[in-house]
């Protein structure tokens, strides 16, 4: 264990999540989301060509392939952060009865990320001159809450990821495993119906990414979040219920 | 928008920071102290007439006298007449007026002194001398044959109270020194005499009646106090009232004779000041684009953590206010310190020759043409929220835009590239 900071029974506790029992405990009759026909380019090249796919409510679902295969630019366009050349992106969480995100505006789907999305990177992007409960707060300064409330949730959210003793810390204090619990804190804080991760153990060495995506299982296991992670590293795909491949921006 | 974010921010980049709030605290400075520079020469040229409660000094250029004998008139004064003096009073604007004779006095063994005729009940002129008395006592309105003498000029010819002066024949019993020393300037005389007995000594004095038409009511200086806003206006009305050989001094005849630098800071001031403050602006832009430019890593995470676009410029407009409210403090310290040493600076305010108490062609008469004071600057608050305005008006637009132009970045290029 070369991180310093998590214990043993931490890791223990991420260790016992059983894919199996996960399964049972949610249906995944129903769609989060629902893709189809995308596509987007960036000048001649096709980054993603014509994708149709289904994310279930409570789905694990990870997509692999390898770089330049168009996979983050997928999340990208999941997330609503890139605004596709065609085709459409229902979404069917709270709130959102069949609504096509493609259509939504850029403040529309600010807000619509912020209630329905948790989004977490390669490069964790935390904010560095706040600490950690800070960051996991970060999102929900716009909302109109008190900052006890915030505070209070972003403690919840930290005590999920086993960080609540980090709490104070800024990211430059934390190990790398660590900064990307809080950047997964971060993504929780909103209550999402769907994480997406974009090689969320791409910066990390390969026992700290194991920790992370058996956070993931776990969290996956106790809320029954949707979840696509973007990678390349069969491992980490095959930790989900499901795998897509990309291939020159299309799913073989 | 996060008060805590806007001041972890500012915090963490400490050399941006004081780059911004000395940009902009250097041209607040430049702003403020320029004025209060401005203004304080401004003052200073109103001290000799606001000394004496007068806005406006007339009087009415003369011929020389024939002879240096007796009782004269200096040839930038002659008589006024009563009914000039009754309709300068009844001119809308003029609140009081007050009334003096000046005059030299030579005796045939070469003996010299300035006199001047007041009217102790008077408040506008040299009547308020009664407040710069040093010893003995003012005149009191009715007396007669009585003098006060400036301290100076007593000490000069080791005069006493109680002594008795003899000035062209009329014997005048000393009563108190006054100091003269800046209000007198205007109105200044080695003795101070009754008006009547001013005008009884005229009115047969020899030199005066050979060149001037003096009557017995007249008086050769007058002193208005005036309702400022008719101020300009007044003196061209005085002036048409005693005609084309009016001198007419106000505070705009002192601001010219303060020579080119004030004209310069009175003219170029504002300018300067303001020029200062765009420069400050210009400042904050390339600190604030060059601090912007670096976050645009964070402004991606806000975006894509659900933060709207409004939401961004709020939080990066609000650090651009904050900068410039540090700026504007940082600038009112620079410019109280500026200011303060200011203090430390002496204006000399020249006297017009026509107001000058010395004859021209007597010795040292040229040296007393002056009145010497401390630059007494002060920071207008006026001109400090003004300052503020202006700098939140423009900073806070600078700001604007280039948070609006910030948070329109796509956060999908920014978080993919870095």
């Amino acid at each position: 264990m070369n991180n310093p900071f998590i214990t043993k029974e931490v890791i223990e506790e991420q260790v016992v999540v059983d894919p199996a029992q996960v399964k049972s405990q949610f249906s995944r009759d129903a769609d989060l989301l629902r893709v189809e026909a995308l596509h987007k380019s960036f000048g001649a090249v096709a980054a993603v060509r014509g994708l149709d796919f289904r994310v279930g409510q409570h789905e694990f679902l990870s997509i692999i392939g390898r770089s330049g295969s168009g996979k983050s630019t997928l999340l990208y366009l999941l997330a609503g952060l890139e605004a596709p050349d065609g085709g459409h992106i229902y979404c069917y969480g709270k709130d959102c009865n069949g609504r096509d995100i493609v259509q939504l505006t850029e403040n529309d789907l600010a807000v619509w990320r912020r209630r329905q999305v948790g989004l977490v990177f390669q490069a964790f992007h935390l904010i560095p001159t706040l600490s950690a409960v800070e960051n996991v707060a970060f999102p929900l300064y716009p909302e109109h809450i008190s900052k006890q409330d915030r505070r209070a949730k972003a403690l919840a959210c930290l005590e999920q990821v086993g960080l609540a003793h980090r709490a104070g810390h800024r990211p430059t204090q934390l190990s790398g495993g660590e900064q990307q619990r809080v950047a997964i804190a971060r993504a929780l804080i909103g209550q999402p119906s769907l994480i997406l991760a974009d090689e969320p153990t791409g910066n990390l060495d390969s026992q700290t990414g194991q920790e992370i995506i058996k956070l993931f299982q776990k969290l996956h296991a106790d809320s029954g979040v949707a979840m696509v992670v973007i990678t390349h590293d069969d491992k980490v795909a095959a930790a989900a219920e499901r795998i897509l491949k990309m291939e020159d921006g299309r799913i073989v | 928008m996060n008060l805590l974010f806007v001041f972890n921010e500012l915090i963490r980049h400490r050399s941006r920071l004081l780059a911004s709030i000395l940009s902009i605290g250097i041209g607040v400075a430049l702003f403020i102290s320029l004025q209060a520079y401005s203004e304080a020469y401004r003052n200073a040229a109103r001290v000799p007439l606001s000394e004496i409660g007068s806005d406006i000094i007339a009087q009415k250029q003369g011929e020389r006298p024939l002879a240096f004998e007796g009782v004269v008139f200096p040839h930038s004064t002659s008589p006024i007449h009563a009914e000039e003096i009754q309709a300068i009073r009844e001119l809308p604007g003029v609140i009081d007026i007050g009334q003096s004779i000046f005059f030299w006095s030579f005796d045939p063994a070469g003996g010299y002194l300035a006199g001047l005729g007041l009217d102790p009940s008077e408040t506008v002129g040299p009547g308020r001398l009664s407040s710069a008395v040093r010893a003995g006592r003012f005149l009191l309105p009715g007396e007669r044959g009585i003098a006060v003498a400036d301290t100076n000029y007593a000490a000069e010819k080791h005069l006493e109270i109680g002594e008795t002066l003899t000035v062209s024949g009329t014997t005048f019993e000393l009563v108190g020194f006054v100091d003269t020393t800046r209000a007198g300037q205007v109105a200044n005389a080695n003795i101070y005499v009754p008006l009547a007995d001013a005008q009884a000594l005229c009115s047969v004095a020899v030199n005066v009646l050979a060149v001037h038409d003096f009557r017995p009511t007249d008086a050769n200086i007058i002193f208005v106090r005036a309702d400022p806003s008719q101020a300009p206006a007044l003196s061209e009305q005085i002036t048409g009232i005693l005609g084309m050989d009016a001198i007419v001094t106000t505070p705009r005849s002192f601001d010219r004779v303060l020579g080119a630098t004030f004209a310069l800071i009175d003219r170029f001031g504002l300018l300067v000041g303001l020029a200062g403050l765009v420069v400050a602006v210009v400042g904050l832009l390339r600190t604030t684009a060059a601090g912007l430019w670096e976050r645009r890593r964070d402004v991606g995470v806000m975006r894509a953590v659900g933060w709207r676009q409004k939401d961004v410029v709020v939080q990066l407009t609000l650090e651009t206010l904050f900068l410039i409210g540090l700026g504007w403090l940082a600038g009112m310290f620079l410019a109280s310190v500026t200011t303060w040493t200011f203090g430390f600076t002496s204006i000399t305010v020249p006297i017009p020759w026509e107001l000058a108490p010395t004859p021209m062609m007597l010795p040292g008469g040229p040296l007393k043409r002056g009145v010497t004071m401390p630059l007494a600057a002060g920071i207008n608050p006026q001109i400090a929220l003004a300052a503020l305005g202006l700098a939140l008006l423009c900073g806070g637009l600078v700001g604007l835009i280039l948070a609006y132009r910030t948070a329109n970045l796509k956060p999908a290029e920014v978080l993919r590239s870095e």
